[in-house]
């Protein structure tokens, strides 16, 4: 097995600076590198002053957040769950987020502020709407990890029920707009949607990074994990639900972008990290330099239409299936 | 020690209790072994004391009722080798180990001299030292339970407990693993050992205690346990007690009875 | 007043046109062709029940004195004002085959989008007049006009509106050609940004009002396009909707295209432009005097 060197850390740093800077540097408008660095500074042409600071470094800030977020919860969740297909999606946030922003949709509630807040309300609700299930469905009142999981696909059935009768009646604008927002996109980015998102992602990734050791004890089996003192149901609920609040704070703040946090914390294993610690860590790097590079393929490659982050960030998905299914025939 | 004291171990939705009033102990420096049936209770038993089920009446007392301490304090008190169990990703031997210490380190705390001496040392008595930079996905099936036994030792807990350490183990690596046992026992821990094959437990137990349906049904040394007509009862099938000077313990061999169709 | 002779003759050819269309309004020609399915239509009597799922339809029924027949419309069908008395039947993107068929109409009109297809062939299954209709372009407005003029056998009517959109919209065709064009960017809606292409009635209304669609070079709706892009085009105006207006004015990131720096912002009133109907005209003038103020009466 690789081992993981320390330089590997600046590698990653440097490949998340780079693919930002390049991020930010390229767009629609030509603006050449020394006008992007002036335009940072605040000099120059009014017009790149604004494409660059209000435009492009919102964007591509926004999508390094996100990314980083569903990598670290992508990463903590497959250790928690003992699953190396676990991803931030489980226990139904997708489905609760985009019930609370579709419903906002189609009451034509569609201020930027209430579509991020129902989005975000919903995925929490639906954690712990799917907590409420495992407890009532399992005879005991501990809920075990196979019993989550299937509350959480109870969760997500009911929730696109939600959504297809919510959309059924609505007008054909807010039909898209609906869809466009579940699709998955960076382009809705404005500075107080990136600071509401560094926030949320400063104290949930930093609680899972101080709960990191015990994920590690528990990703060795709930029994082992019990015999090193761990409360195997507590745990496993903190790690839950901090990572679903990871999740539901990116999907508020750009809809569903999927496979990155089911991916991403593969490469990071493959590099050598094991220790929940620094794989989440690592997770959040990579991911996010992921997604900036997704976003600027999502406005580029089909110019002048936008094409939706979600859909780029799916092709990842096709690789690393087979890659798995290589591995397990 | 371990200690039980009319134990009643129910799980709920189930009508019967899993554990109905059983009491024994498990002594320092000693080898206990637990035996019985299937479903007699013995797993019930280690999972109470993991606190994966509930202790409806009696008590464990580990100096203290176990229910008083905390998870940390029981883990550096009992370290309990679990039925088989695989980490979900592939760990390296020496850093699966060293999470032995956690009950020790909690969160935050980085090892020190103590802890890098505690699981030294755990890699040598479980003699998987020439094992430690190999992944837990590349062991052979003895070499892995040998692996727990050493993160269970790593706890540096005066009492271990395992749970069939030695299902799907060939003879060369089951009789390893009782020898490890047994030695363990005399350096002075308390050993409790739930296993099915009476034979290996007659000749490497101090005390053997077999269950039935949740009770005690006999206890003491493997002389007063080996009995023909008191384990044919318990198990529900013909047995005879042998005893080969060879083999310096009871040995249980139980007879043909052809299928009646 | 100004009785010219040419005034008097063509007051009676007029006069002679009506004579002549009463008497072909009690000739009860069975109106035959395909709709924009392709199926055929085959409509003897004019309807009196008629369940109208498209506002440029009920615009026209009413403005072709049908009003009154009209038994069913969309929600979205909201003009004239005594439409709104009439009941609606669900919205148009799902067509209720049973609540259409419940009211018993004579003929049924529907927009001709996929989605429509099955709505349209159970409903001719059912025995039931259906005319499905693509009113997209300005072209269409007409050919609606006058099918639906003649269905009702009032084909002189149909005529006349056609023939008074047509003067106004050439009216101000002609008196802003010759004024400098502007470029202009239609800020259809905002998540996500969507403008128009060419090939639509809202196109063919900016071309009318003198001015050009730098997003011309799509064909259709546009899918979604990046706020860059359209500082690149730097359009000299922008058009929006009163809401879409508001929402530039508040984002910050509109600041990059000059248009929104310099609040050169056309507010448009979208029911007017909403769909090719009788008001194209009224909608031409109003954006022809948005976008050449002074020059168009």
């Amino acid at each position: 097995m690789r081992r993981f060197r320390s330089w590997y850390w600046l590698a990653l740093g440097s490949a998340l600076l780079v693919t930002a800077v390049i991020a930010v540097a390229n767009g629609a408008v030509a603006v050449s590198i020394d006008a992007v660095f002036d335009a940072l500074l605040g000099r120059g042409d009014p017009t790149a002053i604004a494409i660059v600071r209000d435009l492009r470094l919102p964007r591509v800030a926004l999508g390094a957040l996100v990314g980083a977020g569903l990598g670290a919860s992508g990463a903590a969740l497959q250790g928690a769950l003992r699953n190396p297909l676990a991803e931030p999606y489980l226990l139904g946030v997708s489905g609760g987020a985009a019930v609370g922003a579709v419903i906002a949709f189609a009451v034509g509630a569609t201020s930027d502020a209430v579509i991020t807040l129902a989005g975000f309300a919903g995925g929490i609700a639906a954690v712990f709407v799917a907590l409420g299930v495992a407890r009532v469905g399992a005879r005991t009142a501990r809920a075990d990890v196979r019993t989550l999981l299937i509350a959480g696909v109870i969760v997500g059935a009911f929730a696109n029920a939600a959504i297809m009768v919510a959309l059924a009646n609505s007008s054909p604008n807010n039909i898209r707009g609906a869809l466009w927002w579940m699709m998955g996109s960076a382009a809705d980015a404005t500075w107080q949607r990136v600071g509401w998102l560094a926030v949320s992602i400063l104290f949930a990734g930093g609680a899972l990074v101080y709960w990191a050791r015990e994920i590690d004890v528990l990703s060795l089996g709930e029994d082992t994990a019990a015999s090193l003192g761990v409360d195997v149901e507590r745990a496993g609920r903190r790690a839950f639900l901090i990572a679903a609040l990871l999740a539901a704070a990116t999907v508020a703040a750009a809809g569903l972008i999927g496979f990155v946090g089911l991916v991403v914390p593969h490469i990071a294993r493959a590099m050598g990290l094991r220790a929940h610690r620094p794989l989440i860590i690592a997770s959040a790097l990579t991911a996010a330099t992921l997604v900036v590079a997704a976003d600027l393929a999502a406005r580029t490659v089909a110019a002048p239409t936008e094409l939706p982050l979600g859909a780029i960030t799916a092709l990842l998905g096709v690789p690393f299936f087979l890659i798995q299914l290589r591995r397990v025939a | 020690m371990i200690a039980f004291k009319d134990l009643v171990v129910s799980y709920p939705g189930v009508a019967h209790n899993a554990v109905d009033g059983v009491s024994f102990v498990a002594e320092r420096g000693r080898l206990t072994a637990l035996a019985g049936p299937n479903g007699s209770g013995k797993s019930s038993i280690v999972r109470a004391l993991l606190r994966r089920a509930d202790i409806l009446r009696g008590v464990a007392t580990l100096g203290r009722d176990v229910g008083t301490l905390s998870y940390a304090e029981l883990a550096r008190g009992i370290a309990v080798v679990p039925q088989r169990e695989e980490p979900a990703f592939p760990v390296q031997v020496r850093e699966y180990v060293a999470l032995g210490r956690y009950p020790h380190l909690g969160l935050w705390r980085s090892p020190s001299r103590d802890d890098e001496a505690a699981v030294a040392e755990a890699l040598a008595q479980a003699g998987v030292v020439d094992l430690s930079d190999r992944n837990t996905d590349a062991l052979s099936g003895g070499e892995w339970q040998r692996v727990r036994i050493a993160r269970a030792l790593a706890q540096k807990a005066p009492a271990i407990v395992l749970d069939e350490p030695t299902t799907f183990l060939d003879v060369a690596h089951e009789m390893a693993i009782f020898e490890l046992l047994f030695s363990l026992a005399r350096s002075g821990l308390a050993v409790l050992l739930v296993s099915h094959q009476l034979n290996l437990v007659a000749r490497f137990a101090d005390t053997i205690v077999v269950l039935d349906h949740g009770r005690i049904a006999i206890s003491g040394g493997p002389n007063d346990v080996m009995r023909a007509d008191r384990l044919e009862s318990i198990y529900e099938w013909p047995v005879v007690i042998s005893r080969d000077p060879a083999i310096g313990a009871p040995a249980l061999v139980p007879l043909r009875r052809p299928l009646h169709h | 007043m100004f009785l010219h002779v040419r005034h008097r003759q063509s007051y009676f050819c007029l006069a002679l046109a009506i004579a002549a269309s009463a008497c072909a309004k009690t000739r009860s020609e069975p109106v035959a062709g395909r709709d924009d399915f392709g199926d055929t239509i085959r409509i003897a009597a004019a309807p009196t029940r008629i369940v109208s799922l498209n506002p440029a339809t009920t615009e026209i029924l009413f403005t072709l004195g049908a009003g009154s027949r009209i038994i069913g419309r969309t929600e979205y069908d909201l003009w004239p004002d005594s439409a709104r008395l009439i009941p609606a039947m669900g919205g148009g993107i799902s067509i209720n085959v049973e609540a259409v068929l419940g009211a018993r109409p004579d003929l049924v009109l529907l927009y001709a989008s996929a989605e429509n297809r099955s709505a349209a062939d159970r409903l001719r299954a059912a025995g039931i007049n259906t005319v499905s209709l693509k009113v997209d372009h300005i072209a269409d407005f007409r050919r609606t006009t006058e099918l639906l003029g003649a269905i009702l056998h009032d084909s002189a009517r149909a005529r006349v509106v056609i023939d008074s959109v047509q003067r106004t919209l050439d009216r101000v065709r002609s008196t802003t050609r010759g004024a400098p064009q502007p470029r202009i960017f239609w800020h259809i809606w905002d998540s996500p940004l969507i403008t128009v292409g060419s090939g639509s009635f809202m196109s063919e209304l900016v071309d009318i009002a003198g001015a050009t669609n730098v997003y011309s070079d799509i064909n259709g709706p546009s899918g979604p396009i990046s706020l860059e892009d359209v500082a690149r085009r730097d359009p000299d105006f922008i058009l929006a909707g009163p809401i879409g207006a508001a929402q530039i004015n508040g984002d910050p990131r509109w600041r990059i295209v000059r248009a929104a720096r310099d609040k050169k912002i056309l507010v448009v009133d979208t029911t007017l432009v909403a769909r090719p109907a009788v008001r194209l005209g009224e909608a031409a003038v109003s954006l022809a005097r948005l976008l050449h103020p002074g020059l168009v009466r």
